[in-house]
């Protein structure tokens, strides 16, 4: 059996593994055109800050590639033909496989803007370990940078470019940052955090436009209120998409929407290929398609997709949703649907008086549904139980202690937060900020 | 990517075995030999008031964990945990380590270092040596080796003596704080780790029962006795003067602040083996780490805390110090150090592969 899967990303890697643990015979091969090694695109971040080096992001050491036998292959796949089950390298070189596995992870996504096909340089994003070194080229001290696009890309960007001493103007379209997580007064205390690092953080502002100069290098942007921001680096990160594009130049792709469609085994429309990780697009029966794009779904789905290669019965449906981050020093934990919550739900928000920590837990139909944590730690398994054991909030509030994994003497005091719940309650759903 | 500036540069360069590294590697190494082999620095010791050079030695060394300790305590000062650790090791090392040797010998009681115990010092177990000391000091002697250190690294783990009391730690984590992320990583480092830190062990248990040999039947035997006495001086200048103090310290721009902690002390081997049967773990969030590799890479005992994190795999292993720098650099709050009354039994994960492997209660 010859299995072959695109991408070294964590989907691709995690089930390359999982793929030899249960098959010690196969031959199992990892193509990438990015990197040699499976390296973790989390970590980005601290290799531009000095603190990793490029070799420490890899996850495995190198021997283990070597002791699990699976072949690395370096290499953008072109082609695609699903009849004689070949893939063809930018180098022309063939590749046969009896199962495919396509785990091309994401990329960046651009901007309509007036002027984006003529910067030719200083336009980075931050996704790749291509950006990095295009970022870590414009970086100048003294320089000025603006950064577009408030996610959580967009925020580690801006760290790192304030770290080498940049001047960083970060648009952001939304009225506070980063609404689609946080609700408004959270949005209000990360804006104060980021701005007290230094950072030139502008809400709702829209750019429309950017201005290279003849060379092709990024002057300004230009933004819908018709202001003009000078800069020498402009970052944008405004989010990714699936990296399924690619295959529309092959010559059998499979069936594609916003990502490589699959089903709930991660089949795609194509005999003996699968797809799993940011670039899948998974038809759940009786759901709405699902892409994830985080580390954590990608590590499972590709996990999953492993299995099902394997033969095994694999139908997918994603948990209780979870993620985390870290907004400069802030750090965020969050369990369930907080800001996708229903009409008539309950809220219950705490902000720490003498800390930048804040914490808020939605109610729906007499049951919790979702927690945002900001500076402090949580176990999120334990919030995770309350959610699925429909627990209501006098429930939890008492309890919230059990979930704190602070640091032994940096325990967050929660008493002033029950007390403010006992005494007030919850609030209704569209009083917030 | 390296700041700019001179500054930065000589910031990054110092702490990734540069030249300003090597450099100052090899000053540290020239100031042991020197302070080992010399009598250079009495001259000044005196200056000071002090009879001994090794008092003069005492300061420096409080000086460098005592201006460590507050950079360490600034840089940290939003993780109480450090904040608390630290203080705690100035405070050790002030009092404790320099000043009160300095009480007793000024009210003529005889030298004695509260915050070291046997193995780590042999003599404050051997009869040739304790029972010369009154009984208060042979009484602390004997229950803090044989009782407080064990009891304690059951409830505590290694750390309560690794990473709060002692001076070897306490220099590592204040004055070395900027090279604690040099410790090899490697299976293969790990390895020798065990191989070598067990044989000193045996070294220094082996030296311990010829001692109380000698003590006993030495004065009918002189041949044991001599034997002793060469293998109590051999040991006295690997184990204390090259591997503890030369090299355990000459070494921490280029290998890591705790070469010695890590591969050779056998207070640490002791510690380690009862951690194992103690409460303290690491215990790792299920799902959460996103395999940067921060605490892997600030690891000082070289331990492949990703490998464990990654797989969702609480962990005790014997090496770790419990100083809590995982738990702090981990962007995600995976980490959490805990003394917990009951091993939880392990998940079978993925993969358990590369510089971590299976937790067992018999897996140092
Ligand atoms: C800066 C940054 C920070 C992030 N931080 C977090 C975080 O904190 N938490 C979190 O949950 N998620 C985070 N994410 C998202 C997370 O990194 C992704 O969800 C995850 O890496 C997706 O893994 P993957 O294996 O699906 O794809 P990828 O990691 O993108 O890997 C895909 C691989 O496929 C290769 N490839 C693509 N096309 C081809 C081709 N045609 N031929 C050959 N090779 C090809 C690429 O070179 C790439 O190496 C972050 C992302 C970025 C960019
Ligand atoms: S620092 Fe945290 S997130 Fe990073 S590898 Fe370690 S446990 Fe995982």
């Amino acid at each position: 059996m010859r299995f072959v899967i695109i991408g070294n990303g964590v989907a691709g890697a995690t089930a390359a593994l999982a793929l030899r643990a249960r098959d010690p015979d196969a031959s199992i091969t990892m193509i990438s055109g990015e990197s040699d090694y499976f390296f973790s695109r989390t970590a980005l971040m601290y290799a531009y800050l000095d603190r990793m080096t490029l070799r420490d992001l890899e996850p495995y050491e190198r021997q283990v590639w070597t002791s699990q036998r699976i072949e690395r292959v370096r290499g953008w796949v072109r082609d695609l033909h699903a009849p004689s089950k070949t893939l063809t390298l930018d180098s022309s070189v063939q590749i046969g496989y009896d199962k495919l596995l396509i785990a091309t992870g994401s990329v960046a996504r651009d901007l309509p803007w007036v002027g984006w096909e003529r910067a030719k340089r200083g336009l980075v994003h931050f996704v790749t370990l291509a950006d990095l070194e295009r970022c870590e080229q414009q970086t100048r001290r003294g320089g000025k940078a603006v950064v577009v696009g408030g996610g959580l890309i967009g925020v580690e960007l801006v760290e790192c470019l304030i770290h080498h001493g940049m001047q960083v103007t970060f648009l952001v379209r939304e009225p506070w940052y980063w609404p689609a997580a946080l609700g408004g007064e959270e949005g209000l205390m990360i804006s104060d955090h980021i701005r007290r690092h230094g950072v030139t953080l502008l809400l709702e502002e829209t750019v429309n436009e950017v201005e290279c100069s003849g060379d092709g290098h990024v002057q300004a942007v230009i933004t819908d209120s018709g202001r003009r921001y000078d800069c020498e680096l402009l970052g944008v990160t405004a989010g990714v998409k699936p990296a399924a594009g690619w295959l529309a130049a092959t010559q059998t792709p499979p069936r594609t929407a916003r990502g490589i469609l699959t089903d709930a085994a991660f089949r795609t429309s194509l005999p003996d290929v699968w797809a799993a990780g940011d670039c899948a697009e998974i038809e759940i029966p009786g759901a709405a398609p699902l892409v994830e794009q985080i580390w954590y779904s990608a590590k499972r789905q590709g996990e999953q997709a492993a299995l099902s290669m394997l033969g095994d019965p694999v139908d997918y449906r994603p948990p209780i949703f979870f993620n985390s981050s870290k907004f400069f020093d802030i750090e965020f934990t969050t369990v369930g649907r907080v800001n996708d919550a229903p009409a008539g739900s309950r809220q219950f928000y705490w902000r720490a008086p003498e800390r930048e920590a804040s914490i808020r837990i939605v109610e729906a139909a007499g049951a919790v549904i979702g927690f945002n944590m900001l500076g402090s730690r949580w176990e999120h398994t334990i919030l995770e139980r309350w959610i699925s054991e429909r627990r209501p909030m006098e429930y939890v509030m008492p309890r919230l202690r059990e979930a704190q994994f602070d640091v032994e003497f940096g325990r967050l005091d929660l008493a002033p937060a029950l007390e403010k719940f006992l005494s007030r309650g919850p609030e209704p759903e569209g009083a917030k900020r | 990517m390296i700041r700019d500036g001179a500054l930065h540069k000589l910031s990054h360069d110092v702490r990734n075995r540069g030249y300003s590294a090597w450099m100052t590697s090899a000053l540290l190494f020239a100031f042991y030999i020197i302070l080992y082999y010399t009598e250079w620095l009495a001259a000044p010791a005196r200056m000071l008031g002090f009879d001994s050079k090794w008092t003069l030695y005492g300061l420096l060394y409080s000086i460098a964990i005592v201006s460590g300790g507050v950079y360490v305590i600034r840089k940290y000062r939003h993780n109480r945990y450090q904040v608390v650790r630290t203080l705690v090791v100035i405070a050790t090392q002030v009092v404790l380590a320099f000043s009160v040797p300095l009480i007793l010998k000024f009210f003529r009681q005889p030298e004695f270092y509260f915050s070291y115990l046997w193995p780590l010092k042999i003599e404050y177990l051997t009869p040739q040596y304790i029972f010369q000391l009154p009984a208060p000091f042979i009484l602390y002697s004997f229950l803090g080796s044989l009782l407080l250190v064990p009891v304690l690294g059951i409830f505590l783990g290694k750390r309560w003596y690794c990473s709060w009391i002692c001076g070897c730690g306490g220099l590592a984590n204040t004055f070395g704080e900027p090279w604690r992320h040099l410790t090899s990583k490697s299976a293969a480092a790990w390895k020798f780790e065990r191989i070598a830190i067990h044989t000193v062990l045996a070294l220094c248990i082996a030296l311990t029962a010829m001692l109380f040999i000698t003590y006993a039947v030495g004065s009918r035997n002189p041949e044991i006795a001599r034997q002793t006495y060469r293998f109590q001086e051999f040991y006295g200048i690997l184990v204390v003067s090259w591997l503890s103090g030369i090299i355990g310290v000459g070494l921490y721009p280029l290998g890591g602040t705790r070469v010695w902690c890590r591969n050779f002390c056998p207070m640490a081997a002791v510690l380690g083996l009862v951690q194992k049967f103690g409460r303290f773990r690491i215990t790792v969030k299920e799902n959460m780490c996103i395999s940067c590799g921060l605490c892997s890479k600030y690891c000082e005992m070289g331990i492949d805390v990703r490998a464990y994190a990654q797989s969702n795999t609480s962990f005790t292993r014997a090496s770790c110090v419990g100083c809590g720098l995982c738990a702090e650099v981990c962007p995600r709050g995976v980490l959490r150090l805990e003394n917990v009354a009951r091993q939880d039994p392990q998940q079978a994960v993925l993969v358990r592969i590369g510089n971590a492997r299976p937790q067992g209660r018999w897996a140092i």
